[in-house]
C-alpha cells in the first residue's frame, strides 16, 4: 500500500473530507436537538406566534433539517458563513473571526510563555533526578497550576492592580501593556505540564539503550544531552504541541471574562447556550478541519525527526 | 534465553512476580509520594464513607444571621455557608462526587480505552490505524458540552420520570436523579476522552516498535497480544503515567470549573466548583476566608497529589538511570 | 536527517520563537493603545486611564453596559441593553423624562379628539437628524410604517402599537400602508386609534416608535444601523462588539446639547469593581457582601453609593392547569411557607425588597392596600390538608431558566422552606433559556421561576399582559372571568384615578387566588464617583446622559 511519504501525506488529506463532512453533519443535528431554537431567545419572554413564524422562516428553521443542512453547506462553499442570531447586525465572518484573532494572538503569546520556560524545567528536573531539587522545582510550578483559574484571576488583578497599582486592567488592545498579567495568568500554569511531561520524557530517554551506548562510547555527557536525548525527549513535545494548537482558537473563557477581553471563549460559551446555530457551526468546523490538519502535520514530522518511524506500515 | 539477559529488557530488572514488591519498596521509599498516596487513600475513603459519616445533612439549611457563615467551630468543623449548611458535610458529598467522576471518566476513557486502541493503532498501522484515529477526529471535532447540553433538554421529562421512578421503586431514593445525571454525563464525555491518549500513545509505539527487542520478538513468533503487553506497554509506560495522572487532576479541574459556571451535575450533589463559586471574590475572602479555604484545598491538595504520584511513579519504571 | 542538521533546524525554530517573543515585547512598550473597530467612522480616542491618567479630568463618562443583543434598530430593539443605547441614538414623539412623566420630545404638543381616539401632533420646529436634516410629518408616517412592515419583522410592533388603526393590517398582510397614521401637513401627525387608550402614549415613547432616516436607510439597508442618523442627544461613534459602545454628543439636540462630550460603555465586563477601585470607570456596583458596610457608612465605598430601585418584579409562578397548582388551597399554602424577609435579611445581605404585591413601588397605580400571603406556615399547612391532593401529592417541579450545576441560593432557600413547613420535596430543575421559553409556552412546567421588568410606567404592561386569559404572555394559564372583566374596562378607561383602582382590585383578586408568588423588586447598588454630577434617578431606562456632567473639583 502506498509508497513513501508523499503518497501517505496524500492519503491523510484526503481522509480529512469525509472526516470533516462526518463532523458537520453530526453537529448539524445535535444543535437542533435541543427544543428551543434561536427565535425563542430572541423573542424571549414577549413572544408572539406571528412574529415567530415571520421570524423562523426568514432563518430557515421551518424547513425540514436535511434541507438545512445543503442550504448551509452550499453557502459555506461559497463563502458565506451565515448569521449570528445573537447579534444580528453581524454576519458570523464579522462577529467570530476578530474575536478568533484577538483569542489567537493572546493563546499564542501564553503557549510560547509555557514552552520555553516548561522545557528548561522539565530537563532540569529530569537530571536532578534523586536529589530535593526535583520534587521542589516541579512543585513550585505545580502550586500554580492547582489554584483554579477563576480564583487566582482576582486575587492576581486586587494585588498587582490595586495594591501594587503598576498595572491598569481593561481590554485596550492585544498589544498593550494591559495585556501582560493575562498572557502571564494564562502562561504560566501551564508550565507545571509541560515540564513534567518533558521530566517523564527524558527519564525514558535516559534509561535507553543508545544512551547508555553513547555514554560507554565515552561521549562527554552534556553531548550525549544535546544530540541524543533532547531531541528523542521532544519528540512526546511535538505531539503535545500539535494538540494544543488547535486549542489557540478556543480562547479562554475565565480569562477572557474576568479581563473583559473581546475573544472566543466567552463567545463559544454564549452561543451554544443562546443556542446561536451558524456561529456555532462555524466555532466546531474550524476547530475540527485544524485539529485534523494538525494531526497530519504531526505526523508528518514525527516521521522525519525519528527515521525508525515508518507511517502507514500495517504489521502484526 | 537465559534469565538475564530477558532481565535487561524488563524495566525494573526483575521478572513478573517479584517485581511488584520491588515496586511498592521503591514506591515507599520516596517520601513524597508516600503523602501522596496517603493523602489520596483519605480523599478517597472520605468520599466513599463521608455520605454516610457525615455530621449533618450537608442540604440542611439554618437560614439565620447567626448559624450562616460562621467560622470553624466544634459542631461544625469547617464552618458553615451562606444558608446555614454544614461546610464539613458538604465537602464530603462534593469529594464524593469528584471521586466517582474522575474514576468512571478515567477508568473506562482513557484508561481502558486510549491506552487500548492507541497501542493498537500504533503496532497494526495500516488500516486499523487509519479506521481508529479518523474515527478519533470526528469524535474529537464534537463539542461534549453541546452535546451534553443537547441530551439534557431534550430528554428532560423523560429523564425526570426516570428519576421519579427509580426514586420511588428502588432503594436509590432521593440520590436517584443525581446517579441518572451522573450516567448521562459520563455516558456523554467518555467516547470522546480517549482520542487525545490515543494519539500520544500511538506516538510513542510507532517509535518503539522498530526497536530491536520488538523485532526480535516478532521474529520469534510472538503474537499480537504478548507484543503490546510485554514489550511495548512497559516503554510507553512512564509518559502514560504522567498523562494519566495529570488527566485525574485535569478532569477534577474541569469538573470544578464546569459546576463553577452552573453547568456541571445538578443538585443536590454538591460540588467543589459551586462551593467555590460560593466563597470566591476577592472581598468574601477577606471576610469569611473558612469558605474559600475548606472548597478549594481539598481539590487543590487531590490535584497535587495525583501530580506528584505521577512522577513518583514514573521513577519507579525506570530506575536504571545513574546518577551524575 | 541527519543529527547536526536536526539539531540546527531546532536552534533556529528556538530563534524564531524568540525573535517573536522580542517582537512582541517592543509593540507593547512602544505601542499602548488602539483597537480596531467594526463601525464606520471616526473613534476618538477615549482617555480609558486606569492607573495612569485621571478618569475625573476631561469630559468623558467610563461606564459599563450590556453587548447588544440586537441591531441598533428602534424596530428590533427588545432588551434592556440595547434600549439603553437606542433611547439616547434616536427619539420619538414623545418620550419619558427623569420622573416618568410622559414629556414631548419630536411632537411639540398634541390634542385629543373628544371620543379619544384621535391624537393629532404637532412637531417642534427645530428638530433635525444629527446630519442636519429637518424632521418632517412624513419621517414619522415612514418610520411607523416600517415599524408594522411584515419584512422587517419587528417583534415588538404588534404588542405596543397594535392599538393604532391599521398597524395589525398591515402587519399581517391585509393592508399595503398604515391606515390610522396620517400626514396633515409638514409638521403635524395624526393617528387614529382603535379604541380610546389613557396608556398609549406610554407605549408611543417605546424605541418602536422612534423615527429614523429614510434616505440613509435607502442608500444603505444593510449596514446603516453601523452609524445610524438618528434624532436623539447622543451620536453613535463606535460600536466594537464585546468591547465598546461609544456615544458623542449632537450639539444639534432639539431639547438641549448634553453637557458630557462623550459616553463610553465598556461591554466586556471584567471585574468592575476592581476596576472602579482602580479608578478606570465612573460607575460600579456593590457587591453583595459588602453592603452592610457601604450602607453604615463604614466602607471607603459608601460616599459613592447611590441605590436604585428598579420596576421589575421577581416572582414564582404556578401553572394552574396542571396538578397539584389547579387547586387554590395548594397555591395558597405554598405562598405561605416562604419567609421572604429572612430569606432578604440572611442571605440577601438585605439587597433586595420584599414584594408585598405584583406591582413594584415605583409603578404608577402601586397601591399599598393590595398585599398578597404573608409567611404564615401554620395556616399553610392547614390549607394543605384541606386541599385535594392532601397525602397523595404528586411530583413537583420548580423548572428556572440556566444551564445546570446548582441551583440559585435564593430557590434554594425557598425550596428548603417548603420542605420545612409542608413536608414536600421540590425538585429544582435548571433548563437553558431557549428550551425554558419553548416549553413556557406548551405549558409544560408546574412551577417556574420568572420576572418580569417594566417597559413603560403603567400597570396594564403588568397586569394585563401577564394575567389576562387571552394575553399570550399569561404563561399560568391564570383564567379568571372576574380579573378578566376588570383588565377590559381599563383598557378603555380614560380617566386615571378610575382606572388605576381598576387595576388595584385585580391585582388584589389575583393575589387572593395567588396565580403567583412575588417574591422580590430588585435594588440596583450603584457607586458613582464623586467627580459625576447630577447621576440621576430613574427605576427604568429613560435618555438620561445628556443631564450628566464632570467636574474634576469635586473629586476626593
Amino acid at each position: 500500500m502506498g509508497a513513501g511519504l508523499f503518497g501517505y501525506t496524500v492519503r491523510r488529506l484526503l481522509w480529512c473530507i469525509p472526516v470533516l463532512l462526518t463532523v458537520s453533519v453530526i453537529v448539524f443535528w445535535i444543535v437542533r436537538l435541543a427544543p428551543g431554537d434561536p427565535v425563542d431567545t430572541l423573542l424571549g419572554q414577549r413572544y408572539d406566534p406571528a412574529v415567530a413564524d415571520r421570524l423562523r422562516h426568514k432563518y430557515g428553521y421551518d424547513q425540514p433539517i436535511y434541507q438545512q443542512y445543503f442550504t448551509y453547506m452550499n453557502n459555506l462553499f461559497h463563502g458565506d458563513l451565515g448569521v449570528s442570531t445573537r447579534h444580528q447586525d453581524f454576519t458570523v465572518k464579522q462577529v467570530v473571526l476578530p474575536k478568533m484573532w484577538v483569542s489567537t494572538q493572546i493563546g499564542f503569546y501564553a503557549m510560547i510563555i509555557t514552552f520555553m520556560l516548561g522545557i528548561p524545567v522539565g530537563v532540569y528536573a529530569a537530571l536532578a533526578r534523586g536529589t530535593f531539587l526535583d520534587p521542589l522545582i516541579i512543585g513550585s510550578w505545580l502550586m500554580l497550576d492547582a489554584i483554579p483559574i477563576f480564583v487566582l484571576i482576582p486575587v492576581a488583578q486586587w494585588f498587582f492592580a490595586l495594591k501594587l497599582g503598576i498595572v491598569g486592567l481593561g481590554y485596550d488592545g492585544v498589544y498593550s501593556s494591559h495585556m501582560i498579567l493575562p498572557i502571564l495568568l494564562l502562561g504560566l500554569p501551564g508550565v507545571a505540564g509541560v515540564a513534567r511531561l518533558m521530566r517523564a520524557s527524558v527519564i525514558t530517554v535516559v534509561g535507553e539503550d543508545y544512551v547508555r551506548t553513547a555514554r560507554a562510547k565515552g561521549l562527554k555527557d552534556e553531548t550525549v544531552i544535546i544530540t541524543h536525548v533532547a531531541r528523542n525527549a521532544l519528540l512526546p513535545m511535538v505531539s503535545i504541541i500539535g494538540l494544543s494548537l488547535p486549542g489557540l482558537v478556543g480562547g479562554e473563557l475565565f480569562l477572557e471574562e474576568l479581563f473583559g477581553i473581546p475573544g472566543i471563549g466567552q463567545e463559544s460559551l454564549q452561543a451554544v447556550l443562546a443556542p446561536d446555530f451558524d456561529v456555532v457551526l462555524f466555532l466546531v468546523l474550524f476547530s475540527s478541519t485544524l485539529f485534523v490538519l494538525a494531526n497530519v502535520l504531526f505526523d508528518l514530522l514525527y516521521g522525519v525527526i525519528d527515521p525508525r518511524i515508518r507511517l502507514g506500515e500495517a504489521r502484526g | 534465553m537465559n534469565a538475564a539477559t530477558v532481565a535487561e529488557y524488563y524495566p525494573g530488572g526483575e521478572l513478573a512476580p517479584p517485581q511488584r514488591w520491588v515496586f511498592l519498596r521503591r514506591l515507599f521509599g520516596k517520601k513524597i509520594a508516600t503523602v501522596a498516596l496517603m493523602y489520596l487513600l483519605i480523599f478517597y475513603g472520605a468520599g466513599i464513607v463521608g455520605p454516610f459519616v457525615a455530621p449533618h445533612d450537608p442540604n440542611k439549611q439554618e437560614l439565620t444571621v447567626q448559624a450562616r457563615l460562621q467560622g470553624p467551630s466544634q459542631d461544625h468543623l469547617f464552618g458553615t455557608d451562606a444558608l446555614g449548611r454544614d461546610l464539613f458535610s458538604r465537602v464530603l458529598s462534593s469529594a464524593r462526587t469528584t471521586i466517582i467522576f474522575t474514576a468512571i471518566v478515567i477508568l473506562t476513557g482513557e484508561f481502558l480505552v486510549g491506552l487500548g486502541l492507541g497501542l493498537l493503532a500504533g503496532y497494526r498501522g495500516g488500516r486499523t490505524d487509519t479506521a481508529i484515529m479518523r474515527t478519533g477526529e470526528v469524535l474529537a471535532g464534537i463539542p461534549t458540552l453541546i452535546l451534553m447540553l443537547a441530551i439534557a433538554a431534550s430528554f428532560r421529562q423523560r429523564i425526570n420520570d426516570v428519576s421519579f421512578w427509580l426514586q420511588d421503586h428502588t432503594w436509590l431514593g432521593q440520590d436517584a436523579k443525581l446517579w441518572v445525571k451522573f450516567t448521562i454525563v459520563i455516558g456523554v464525555t467518555v467516547p470522546f476522552s480517549w482520542v487525545g491518549t490515543s494519539r500520544i500513545i500511538r506516538g510513542q509505539v510507532l517509535s518503539i516498535r522498530e526497536s530491536t527487542y520488538v523485532l526480535a520478538a516478532e521474529a520469534m513468533g510472538a503474537s499480537t497480544w504478548r507484543i503490546l503487553w510485554y514489550h511495548l506497554l512497559p516503554g510507553i509506560l512512564p509518559i502514560f503515567i504522567v498523562g494519566l495522572s495529570s488527566s485525574m487532576a485535569g478532569i477534577a479541574g474541569a469538573e470544578v470549573a464546569l459546576s463553577y459556571l452552573g453547568l456541571g451535575i445538578d443538585p443536590p450533589a454538591a460540588s467543589f466548583g459551586t462551593l467555590i463559586g460560593g466563597a470566591g471574590g476577592v472581598r468574601t475572602f477577606q471576610d469569611h476566608p473558612h469558605l474559600l479555604i475548606a472548597s478549594a484545598l481539598p481539590v487543590v491538595l487531590f490535584f497535587f497529589a495525583w501530580n506528584l504520584l505521577g512522577d513518583a511513579l514514573v521513577d519507579v519504571f525506570e530506575p536504571r538511570t545513574n546518577r551524575r | 536527517m541527519s543529527n547536526r542538521t536536526l539539531t540546527l533546524l531546532m536552534g533556529f525554530v528556538a530563534f524564531l520563537i524568540l525573535i517573536v517573543g522580542i517582537v512582541f515585547v517592543i509593540a507593547v512598550v512602544g505601542g499602548g493603545g488602539g483597537s480596531s473597530s467594526t463601525a464606520a467612522s471616526t473613534s476618538p480616542k477615549t482617555s480609558s486611564s486606569g492607573v495612569t491618567g485621571d478618569i475625573c479630568q476631561g469630559n468623558t463618562l467610563v461606564t459599563f453596559g450590556e453587548d447588544p443583543a440586537s441591531v441598533l434598530d428602534p424596530i428590533q430593539v427588545r432588551d434592556v441593553g440595547t434600549a439603553e443605547y437606542v433611547i439616547e441614538i434616536f427619539g420619538g414623539l414623545v418620550t419619558l423624562d427623569l420622573n416618568l412623566k410622559v414629556q414631548p420630545d419630536i411632537a411639540a404638543s398634541w390634542k385629543v379628539s373628544p371620543d379619544g381616539k384621535a391624537y393629532t401632533f404637532t412637531l417642534r420646529d427645530n428638530v433635525v437628524f444629527q446630519n442636519n436634516r429637518k424632521v418632517t410629518a412624513q419621517d414619522v408616517k415612514y418610520s411607523l410604517e416600517r415599524a408594522a412592515d411584515p419584512a422587517n419583522n419587528s417583534p415588538t410592533v404588534t404588542l405596543y402599537l397594535g392599538n393604532i388603526v391599521g398597524v395589525l393590517d398591515r402587519y399581517n398582510g391585509k393592508a399595503k400602508d398604515v391606515s390610522g397614521v396620517k400626514v396633515i401637513d409638514d409638521k403635524t401627525v395624526e393617528i387614529d386609534l382603535l379604541q380610546p387608550s389613557d396608556y398609549f402614549l406610554a407605549e408611543l415613547t417605546q424605541p418602536v416608535a422612534f423615527v429614523v432616516d429614510h434616505e440613509q436607510i435607502d442608500k444603505d439597508p444593510r449596514n446603516w444601523t453601523q452609524h445610524p442618523n438618528g434624532t436623539g442627544p447622543f451620536k453613535l461613534s463606535q460600536f466594537t462588539p464585546a468591547d465598546k459602545v461609544v456615544l458623542t454628543r449632537n450639539d444639534r439636540y432639539h431639547l438641549g446639547a448634553a453637557k458630557l462630550d462623550s459616553v463610553v460603555f465598556e461591554l466586556g465586563g471584567g471585574s468592575l469593581l476592581t476596576r472602579y477601585q482602580n479608578n478606570e470607570l465612573h460607575i460600579g456596583a456593590v457587591p453583595p457582601i459588602d453592603l452592610e458596610a457601604v450602607k453604615a457608612g463604614t466602607s471607603s465605598l459608601s460616599a459613592d453609593y447611590k441605590p436604585q430601585p428598579l420596576m421589575d418584579t421577581s416572582y414564582i409562578a404556578f401553572n394552574t392547569r396542571q396538578a397539584p397548582f389547579d387547586d387554590p388551597l395548594v397555591r395558597e399554602a405554598f405562598a405561605m411557607s416562604i419567609d421572604r424577609d429572612r430569606i432578604n435579611t440572611v442571605l440577601l445581605y438585605g439587597t433586595q425588597r420584599v414584594a408585598t404585591s405584583i406591582l413594584p413601588p415605583e409603578m404608577p397605580g402601586h397601591n399599598d392596600q393590595v398585599a398578597g400571603y404573608g409567611y404564615d406556615p401554620a395556616k399553610a399547612k392547614q390549607l394543605l390538608a384541606q386541599s385535594k391532593y392532601a397525602g397523595k401529592m404528586p411530583h413537583i417541579t420548580l423548572t428556572y431558566a440556566g444551564a445546570g450545576g446548582d441551583a440559585p441560593e435564593i430557590l434554594q432557600a425557598i425550596q428548603s422552606g417548603w420542605q420545612d413547613a409542608l413536608g414536600i420535596t421540590v425538585d429544582l430543575q435548571a433548563s437553558e433559556y431557549s428550551a425554558y421559553l419553548r416549553d413556557l409556552r406548551k405549558g409544560t412546567y408546574q412551577m417556574f421561576d420568572a420576572g418580569w421588568a417594566a417597559d413603560y410606567p403603567d400597570p396594564e404592561d403588568f397586569l394585563d399582559k401577564l394575567f389576562a386569559s387571552d394575553s399570550q404572555q399569561n404563561e399560568q394559564g391564570y383564567n379568571n372571568p372576574a380579573v378578566d372583566a376588570l383588565l377590559k374596562q381599563a383598557r378603555t378607561e380614560t380617566d386615571r384615578t378610575k382606572r388605576f383602582s381598576l387595576y388595584s382590585q385585580a391585582e388584589q383578586k389575583i393575589l387572593d387566588d395567588a396565580a403567583i408568588i412575588p417574591t422580590f423588586w430588585p435594588i440596583d447598588h450603584t457607586l458613582v464617583k464623586s467627580c459625576v454630577q447630577n447621576w440621576p434617578s430613574v427605576a427604568m431606562p429613560v435618555p438620561k446622559y445628556r443631564y450628566i456632567s464632570i467636574d474634576a473639583s469635586k473629586e476626593k
